[in-house]
């Protein structure tokens, strides 16, 4: 439907010659392909999905009223999730910056560094935070650490990826004006590059923060420590009531979250 | 020297860098908060030293058991991988489609207040979950199984899309809204002449990267038995089979760049 | 003194940018070096203190040899040339003094230099210089609230806080307006006979180079054509320059007389 009003649209507002055209038709046959060879070939139970709309409703009538019985626990555990994701961010500055350091193409200090940097940044970002917390709960057991750990492994490829960016963009002249002034490397950067990132430094921070806020909601799931650990257990022991009330609590947070980092975001700008 | 500041009578003055936060109490304040938040963090946070103690020489065994990677059983790496595609396509597919109609609705200059607040509930919600968490209340509702993985990762592709097309829709150019309806057409004809044209680009370049998005996402949600690879892996590392682990980990690392750069190359394709 | 002698630069394999050039330039003379876009000035100063690599040659400031240091060597011989830019290259988001005190990073530590604690001497000459060109009430604003003239006194002042032996000049008047441009060249010239300081200026107004140097050097295709004072500096020397292609901010703006140039104020900054 998409490709098609697409086209449609294209038709009407834009030329388009023979060749666009045949390049479009063949995109929209190939995604028709490849759709209907993915409804054919998926290994899903049809009744099921017919029936989903019932299981749905039905599971979301067991949830209500949300049950507030638990909600001294739920509390705590929202600050444990907070604490993860606060001090999982901060101490992520700590190893992203050095890294978007070798990692930016103008500051690095040789090739080799250059490559280390950016594999360290591609291996963070592929794994998704909860596999990191799979790997960190297998390592050091269930709890808080794990969760930290894994938080930490997955913000050091955003933040040095972002930060890498930012060197990479600054303004060369103060560069050059600190390097005829005889500075040393390490001045230049205090006065050339630092300043000028400070405030995407700021900006990259709070986001990943409050990105981390939600992942660090799910951590729990596979034992690493948060509200996610409630909600698995109140999940296995079917009090959907008190489900309810966390999902509740988690949208509450993550709103606030998102609140808060506007504010600061005003704030540094 | 030309001319001599008349005032200079100080033979030596001070100069202090101005302080980033001038007024000293919010200075000093913000740093002992931000101690007492770390050591009120610290402390409340529960540690189990014992067990991590023990990390090292687990991490030991995990590690040498996991490499070499073992890739002999790749048929079921294939389907692991073939599942998540598939989930990762319907979903994009169906989430890209049921995102037009919540965007309209989100859009504050087409949609009367009592829908957008509806349609912004809508997208609010489905973007403050994570997706593992509304995967495993699918689960929980219809299953194990790719099902409960298109379902959610399709409501997570509402959440995203109908979010960034809700502001698409918002910055359009009136201009052609007005046009349309000057020439006596509908509130449907008047979005499907004014409205679409100008924000459909846009979604074709948003389906890619969300498709590019949810093949990541998939690989997730299968943690927590919503099909896929995701699910594949959870049961190896459930069953200490750490170098089949390692393998599916190494796979899913290089599909994610390759789909990345595709992702990446066909957007710039089209804009 | 800075003696410069068959300097040669070539990036790459391209044709050489300079091709063996001598220069002498003597303390307490203001040098104006003329010539057309790509001719090799801007590369010429950069050799000087080595931002950029030359190829071949010798340049020796004081004596000593500056084409083949390294590291500490070179960052000691730096702090003794200072640069004034066109672009100004202003810290843009530092104050003022901050930009000023950077003059003196290849002194201090890194210590000093990172929390700003420096020497109150060093504070002391801050503020004098920028008394003598008009800035010091400016020390604690943010150097991208300034204008153009008012930020490339902070670049002069803060090429002198170097205690330079020799200052390079490139294109300082360029991105300013003609009035202010003027006070910056005047600026130049007077801090020169102070100091008594050799001073190399990129500059592309002919008639400003005549008004405020002793002497012109003119280059063109990276060899020195033209090397005298502005009186010898006439249009057969212009047309030689510029090869007759470019016909450059000519004489149209009469020198002023050197009872005008007395009158300059360091306080007008506008």
């Amino acid at each position: 439907m998409v490709e098609q009003d697409d086209l449609l649209a294209a038709r009407i507002w834009r030329r388009h010659d023979p060749r666009e055209q045949l390049i479009r038709y063949g995109a929209l046959l190939a995604t028709l392909m490849l759709v209907v060879w993915a409804v054919r070939d998926i290994d899903i139970f049809w009744p099921w999905v017919w029936d989903a709309p019932n299981q749905i409703s039905s599971l979301g009538a067991r949830m209500w009223p949300p049950d507030p019985g638990r909600l001294g626990e739920i509390t705590r555990a929202m600050l444990e999730t907070v604490h993860i994701a606060t001090l999982a961010t901060m101490l992520t500055v700590f190893i992203a910056l050095p890294v978007s350091y070798i990692a930016a193409q103008n500051t690095t200090p040789n090739r080799a560094c250059l490559w280390l940097g950016r594999f360290i940044l591609v291996a963070s970002r592929s794994v998704n935070t909860i596999i990191w917390a799979l790997l960190f709960v297998a390592i050091f057991g269930p709890g808080v650490l794990a969760g930290i750990l894994a938080i930490m492994c997955r913000s050091v490829g955003f933040i040095g990826k972002l930060m890498g960016e930012a060197i990479e963009e600054i303004d060369r002249r103060p560069v050059e004006a600190m390097e005829a002034t005889g500075a040393s490397k390490a001045k230049v950067i205090a006065y050339a590059i630092v300043p000028q990132v400070v405030p995407a430094f700021f900006a990259i921070v709070i986001l990943r923060w409050d990105i981390n806020i939600r992942e660090s909601t799910v951590l729990g799931l596979v034992g690493a420590g948060g509200i996610g650990v409630i909600l698995q257990g109140s999940i296995d022991t079917f009090a959907w009531q008190t489900v309810a009330t966390i999902l509740i609590a988690i949208i509450a947070l993550v709103l606030i979250g998102e609140a808060l980092t506007g504010l600061l975001r005003r704030r540094v700008m | 020297m030309t001319r001599p500041d008349p005032g200079d009578t100080t033979p030596v003055r001070i100069w202090r860098k101005p302080p980033f936060i001038a007024n000293p109490m919010l200075r000093y304040g913000l740093l002992v908060l931000l101690v007492a938040y770390l050591i009120w963090a610290l402390a409340t946070l529960p540690f189990n030293w014992e067990r991590i103690g023990e990390g090292l020489p687990r991490a030991a065994r995990i590690f040498g058991g996991g490499f070499p990677p073992n890739f002999s059983r790749f048929d079921l790496l294939l389907t692991g991988f073939t599942e998540s595609l598939q989930i990762a396509i319907l979903a994009t597919l169906l989430g890209v489609l049921l995102s037009i109609p919540f965007a309209v609705m989100a859009a504050r200059n087409i949609a009367p207040l009592p829908v957008y607040l509806l349609g912004r509930a809508v997208i609010i919600i489905s973007r403050s979950f994570h997706p593992v968490i509304v995967a495993i209340l699918f689960v929980a509702a219809v299953g194990f199984g790719p099902l409960a993985g298109i379902l959610t990762l399709t409501l997570y592709s509402i959440g995203f899309v109908g979010k960034l097309l809700a502001e698409e829709i918002e910055e359009i150019d009136w201009g052609q809204v007005e046009a349309m309806r000057a020439t006596g057409a509908g509130y449907l004809a008047t979005l499907y002449y004014a409205v679409f044209p100008q924000i459909l680009p846009r979604q074709v370049g948003l389906s890619m990267y969300q498709l590019d998005s949810n093949l990541r996402a998939s690989a997730v949600v299968g943690i927590v038995g919503a099909g896929g690879i995701g699910s594949t892996l959870m049961n190896a590392f459930g069953r200490y089979d750490y170098d089949f682990a390692f393998a599916i980990l190494l796979v899913i690392i290089a599909v994610i760049l390759v789909s990345e750069g595709i992702s990446g190359w066909v957007r710039k394709q089209i804009w | 003194m800075l003696e410069i002698s068959n300097l040669i630069k070539r990036y790459g394999h391209d044709e050489p940018v300079l091709k063996g050039l001598d220069l002498a330039v003597e303390d307490n003379s203001v040098i104006a070096i003329v010539g057309a876009s790509g001719a090799g000035k801007s590369t010429l100063l950069r050799c000087i203190n080595r931002l950029v690599e030359p190829t071949s040659g010798s340049i020796k400031l004081n004596g000593t040899e500056i084409v083949n240091l390294r590291h500490r060597d070179l960052r000691r011989v730096r702090r003794k040339i200072g640069m004034v830019f066109q672009g100004f290259n202003l810290i843009d988001r530092l104050t003022v003094m901050e930009n000023v005190l950077a003059g003196r990073l290849g002194y201090v530590s890194l210590f000093q230099a990172v929390t700003r604690r420096y020497p109150a001497a060093d504070i002391e000459r801050a503020f004098v210089l920028m008394e003598r060109v008009g800035i010091a009430h400016y020390a604690n604003k943010r150097a991208d609230e300034l204008s153009g003239g008012e930020r490339q006194r902070v670049g002069v002042v803060r090429a002198l806080m170097q205690e330079p032996e020799v200052l390079l000049a490139d294109e300082p008047t360029a991105s300013l307006d003609p009035r202010t441009s003027e006070q910056i060249m005047v600026l130049l010239q007077s801090l020169a006979s102070e100091l008594s300081l050799p001073v190399l200026i990129n500059i592309h107004n002919v008639a400003q180079a005549r008004s405020y140097t002793d002497r012109i050097v003119g280059l063109r295709h990276g060899t020195m054509i033209f090397d005298g004072t502005p009186g010898d500096f006439d249009k057969e020397a212009l047309d030689t320059i510029y090869g007759g292609i470019e016909a450059p901010e000519d004489d149209t703006a009469p020198p002023p007389s050197s009872g005008e140039r007395e009158k300059e104020a360091p306080h007008d900054a506008t």
